[in-house]
């Protein structure tokens, strides 16, 4: 898949410190218990503005999709991690056929050789990645 | 006492280059003075909005020489500013604040051989792209456009709902059926359902045929009451209700998005005020930036269940000669976009009875929709030829 270069943006770089070891970091309030996308320009519940991150499981569930005319064609999506927030994402390894509300997912991560490792949404059973 | 639009000014609508958005909004205010037998020094109110130029701000009273206002802002809630900014004029006019107020959009996107997608898309940059933070990744994997985020609206409805592409095409038919009869729309060939599924997928499940157009233009009207209605040059387009409905979806759990719109609340605000409900309504002009948002509006007004919005468009209820004529001048998909003032100019078209070949059947209740952002913002209009109550 060639993206160009993901380049950080000192608003959102422990998701990029996340995405390089692996793992999925969100944003979180502690207060009010509530899970938010990296882009989160704060918390709704109690007005915080400066949210803390945290690593989220990485389990998520399809909300919604649309497909680019591109070569191979590109799975958009809107996905539902399992901590409650949706992020906006790319699905990899899918067929049009796979594609329903609630299909299980889970994040992957790639680490390109230029600019920082980013994330897509695999299906997922419990025996692992369908494919 | 109530208030009323009194006129109305289109300039040239499409691909009309060679005049700023502001030189096109300080026409448009001119025309839309001249229809109502007014000189611009009789304005004493003028809301400003603009689309994707930034352009122009409350600098054009300026360039219309307005002097001593009693009302001046730039309004902004994105596509549903043109029903808000009339809703505002109105109020201003009722309290005594002001007593004749226009209000203009003008937007000029469209450049000399660009294509019109580009004006509203993240184009990726030339070369070895680069991209910022997870704004940034988003893009870079793909998410770039509208068009995008309105497909995964409307996927999320026909997933829900069994929702169908040919059901979409319903309203496009539809739609485009009512332009043929409109020397203003900037498409007035017919299409089929088959042409609707043919052309190409813009962001599926959105084809070429389910997106508005882009155009450069402005459109202006003005607003006073009801009494000084009667004295000015055309029937006045009389004001009986107005709503708005901001959602605020958030994007998580529990989210309806994509399923349900501020259309529910704003709609039920302005059909209270207006004392009428979805079954007195004669003539829906809709905003229409996507097929989608048509059929999600009028489930969202009560006109048909929620989910049962496919099935009503395609039953022929939009069409001319249906039960429900919508978007008779053809809308922003065959028309011209001029964000919510597509819908309005097109009501005081039909209110005044000058739709011509189009004109609908009847046209005593009208219901004008501005839809914003991703269905974040809605404005709602019931407007009428006749006084309310009278
Ligand atoms: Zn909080």
């Amino acid at each position: 898949m060639e993206i160009g270069v993901l380049r950080r943006d000192g608003r959102t770089d422990p998701f990029f410190d996340g995405t390089a070891a692996g793992r999925l970091v969100v944003r979180r309030c502690e207060a009010c218990d509530r899970w938010f996308a990296p882009d989160a320009s704060g918390c709704p519940g109690c007005g915080e503005e400066d949210l803390g991150w945290a690593e989220a499981s990485g389990a998520a569930t399809l909300v919604t999709w649309t497909i680019l005319p591109k070569e191979p064609p590109a799975f958009l999506a809107l996905v539902e991690l399992a901590e409650g927030p949706w992020l906006h994402a790319r699905l990899d390894g899918v067929e049009r056929a796979d594609l329903r509300e609630g299909l299980a997912l889970r994040a992957a991560f790639e680490h390109p050789d230029e600019g920082e490792s980013y994330v897509l949404f695999r299906p997922w059973t419990e025996r692992g990645s369908v494919r | 006492m109530g208030t009323s639009i009194v006129g109305l000014g289109m300039t040239e609508l499409g691909r009309v280059y060679g005049r700023s958005p502001r030189r096109l909004a300080a026409d448009a205010v001119r025309l839309a003075a001249a229809d109502a037998g007014l000189a611009l020094g009789d304005l004493d109110g003028l809301l400003v909005s603009h689309g994707m130029s930034g352009s122009p701000g409350i600098e054009l009273a300026d360039t219309l020489g307005l002097r001593d206002l009693r009302l001046l802002a730039l309004v902004n809630s994105y596509g549903a500013t043109a029903g808000a900014m009339v809703s505002y004029a109105a109020m201003a006019v009722l309290n005594g604040s002001a007593t004749t107020v226009a209000c203009v959009f003008a937007d000029a996107p469209l450049k000399p051989k660009q294509s019109a997608g580009s004006a509203y898309n993240r184009d990726a940059p030339a070369g070895k792209a680069e991209w910022y933070g997870f704004g940034g990744m988003t893009a870079a994997l793909g998410l770039r456009s509208v068009n995008s985020h309105y497909a995964l609206a409307a996927q999320r409805h026909m997933a829900r709902y069994g929702t169908t592409s040919e059901q979409l095409g319903a309203i496009a038919v539809a739609t485009r059926r009512w332009a043929a009869g409109n020397p203003l729309a900037q498409l007035r060939e017919p299409i089929t359902i088959e042409d609707h599924q043919r052309s190409r997928w813009v962001s599926e499940p959105l084809h070429l045929l389910d997106c508005c157009l882009v155009s450069n233009g402005a459109v202006a009207v003005i607003v006073t009451s009801a009494d000084r209605a009667r004295d000015l040059a055309r029937p006045p387009v009389h004001l009986w209700g107005w709503g708005q409905g901001h959602p605020g979806h958030r994007k998580e759990r529990g989210s309806d998005f994509g399923l349900a719109t501020g259309a529910a609340a704003s709609g039920a605000a302005a059909m209270k005020m207006a004392g009428v409900t979805a079954a007195d309504v004669d003539v829906c002009e809709l905003y229409d930036c996507y097929t989608y948002t048509v059929l999600v509006t009028l489930e969202d007004y009560g006109f048909c269940a929620k989910g049962e919005g496919g099935a009503f468009a395609a039953s022929g209820a939009l069409g001319p000669g249906g039960s429900l004529p919508t978007n008779t001048g053809g809308g922003q998909l065959s028309a011209y976009y001029m964000w919510g003032m597509t819908p309005l100019s097109e009501a005081v078209i039909q209110a005044r009875g000058d739709g011509g070949r189009r004109q609908a059947p009847s046209t005593d209740v009208i219901l004008v929709s501005g839809n914003g952002g991703i269905l974040d913002h809605h404005s709602t209009l019931v407007v009428s030829p006749h006084a309310k109550g009278a």
